[in-house]
Parts: structure tokens; sequence; C-alpha cells
């Protein structure tokens, strides 16, 4: 994993195709029993979705002191991970847009295992103002 | 499981009705591998940057349960190797919601893979508000 001190993200400065490189970890039984249990479905196949792969590649580079809500996730499903197998996610900053007067960037990771399966590929929409949810979620707290 | 002839317009996926909790919301987070605090694990956080007065649930979370009614029409040797899940979210979903996800066949397209089924998915709380909005895909040999 990452060990390098991270960047203050400044959204101005981002730029779309930036490499959020790459990172290790072993798939544990305890993570897919965490996860199975936290969605009520024994047979969840991809405790991968858990690992939030992009977010957690976008955090390995970058603090993020403003924060982010999730506007949408793309997912397609390849091979369900297997447990005790080394995955390898490579993270990238895939577009960034305005929409609406709001920030937006899309980040996506793609994952394979020790063996080289392809198993996922995740993509998020970020809002990157994320008060401007909270408000109109609720507009009497503003 | 559907089969390629038993596929028609409209027809309605197997639902599911997940009840959130702090401790679902928790253990969804404590799937990964770093450990720090987000909108989802710290209410103080939350209250900061959105001005809530709670957690919210990951959005895939939702992507999880969409994905299980997608899994349960096609089969796990389909959905878990052809499948897709694309979610907009609404509205927050936070502790105490129930989440009921619904999904119909809304057209089928043939591919060089076989027969690209899209689906229609729904996720709303327990108040019929609606949380999140997508579509879901599976290839069909």
């Amino acid at each position: 994993m990452a060990d390098t001190e991270l960047k203050i993200f400044d959204y101005e400065k981002a730029e779309i195709g930036e490499d959020l490189g790459s990172y290790e970890y072993t798939l544990t039984q305890e993570m897919v029993d965490a996860f199975r249990s936290s969605v009520d479905d024994p047979e969840a196949p991809f405790p991968t979705l858990g690992v939030k792969h992009d977010a957690t590649a976008f955090a390995m580079v970058y603090d993020d002191p403003i924060g982010t809500v999730n506007a949408g996730n793309e997912v397609e499903f390849f091979n369900p991970p297997i447990v005790g197998k080394k995955i390898s996610v490579k993270g990238r900053i895939a577009d960034k847009y305005l929409r609406r007067d709001k920030p937006y960037i899309v980040i996506e990771a793609t994952a394979v295992d020790e063996d080289g399966r392809l198993l996922e590929k995740l993509s998020t929409y970020q809002l990157k103002k994320p008060d401007e949810l909270g408000k109109k979620w609720h507009p009497e707290q503003k | 499981m559907a089969s390629r002839t038993e596929i028609r317009p409209d027809q309605a996926i197997p639902s599911v009705t997940k009840s959130i909790t702090e401790n679902s919301i928790l253990e969804f987070e404590s799937t990964g591998i770093l450990d720090r605090e987000n909108i989802h694990n710290n209410p103080e956080l939350a209250a900061k940057r959105l001005g809530t007065t709670y957690t919210l649930a990951s959005g895939r979370m939702s992507i999880t349960f969409a994905a299980e009614c997608m899994r349960k029409f096609f089969g796990p040797d389909v959905f878990n190797h052809t499948g897709t899940v694309n979610l907009k979210f609404l509205r927050p979903v936070k502790a105490g919601d129930t989440i009921t996800v619904t999904g119909s066949v809304n057209g089928t397209e043939e591919t060089d893979a076989g027969t690209k089924v899209s689906v229609d998915l729904f996720c709303d709380n327990q108040d019929g508000n609606r949380t999140a909005v997508g579509i879901g895909t599976a290839v069909i040999a």
C-alpha cells in the first residue's frame, strides 16, 4: 500500500486521465464475512464493493478536506474474487465536469487477482461540493 | 433463473428488501482496507460536510442490493461474469431505513457475446421515496 504523503486535493488542478496509481491487498475471509453480513446476503460474491477500489485509490493519493458525496456508481462484474488471493487495483480520474455549476469528478478502478483474472471495473461519480446536497436534503438546517 | 426464451419485456425481476442499521453501515465500511473516517462512519464529519444529523449508508450498499436482485434473476453463472449495475443516487439512506429494490426488463440487444438484457432498477425507502434509480445488464449466451 502507498506510504507516501498525501496531496491536498484541488479540483481546479485535477486532470482527466490522471493516474491514481496502484495497490495490492489480500482478500480475507473476515472481509468476506463482514461484507456479506452487512448486506444480509450470505452469497454476495463481490466483497470488493465494500473495499471501494476507486475511492481507496483516490484516498491513497489525496487528502480531500472538503469531502465528497457519491452521486452514482457504475460496476462491471467479470469474476468473483477468491479468498486468500492477492488483488491488484489500478485507479485513475476518468472525467471531471461541472453540472448545474457543481463540480464532479469520475474516478475509476480496475481489479485483477494474482492469477490475472479480471474481477471488476468500478466507476464513481463524486460531487465535490457535498454541502450542496446537504442543503437539498435538509433545507431547514441551512 | 431466467433463460433466454423466458425473458420478456416488462418482466419483473426478484425484489429484495433490506433493513439498514448503524451496525450494517459500519460493518460495510469495515470491509475496506483503509482505516479512515468518512461520512459513513463518523457523525461529526457527516454533520460538518453535509449538515446531516446522521451518517449515511454507502451508495455501494444499494449497488450490492441491486446486484443481488440481478443475480437471482439471471443466476450467478451469468450475472457474476457478465453483469453490470449502474445507479444514480437520489436521496440519502440512513440507519432505520428499509430499502426495497425492484426491477423490470427494459429490453434486449444482440451482441457478439450473446443477448444483452437490460433491466430498469429502482431503490425505494419505507416512505415510498426513491433513493436510487438505474440500469442493470447481463449477457445470456
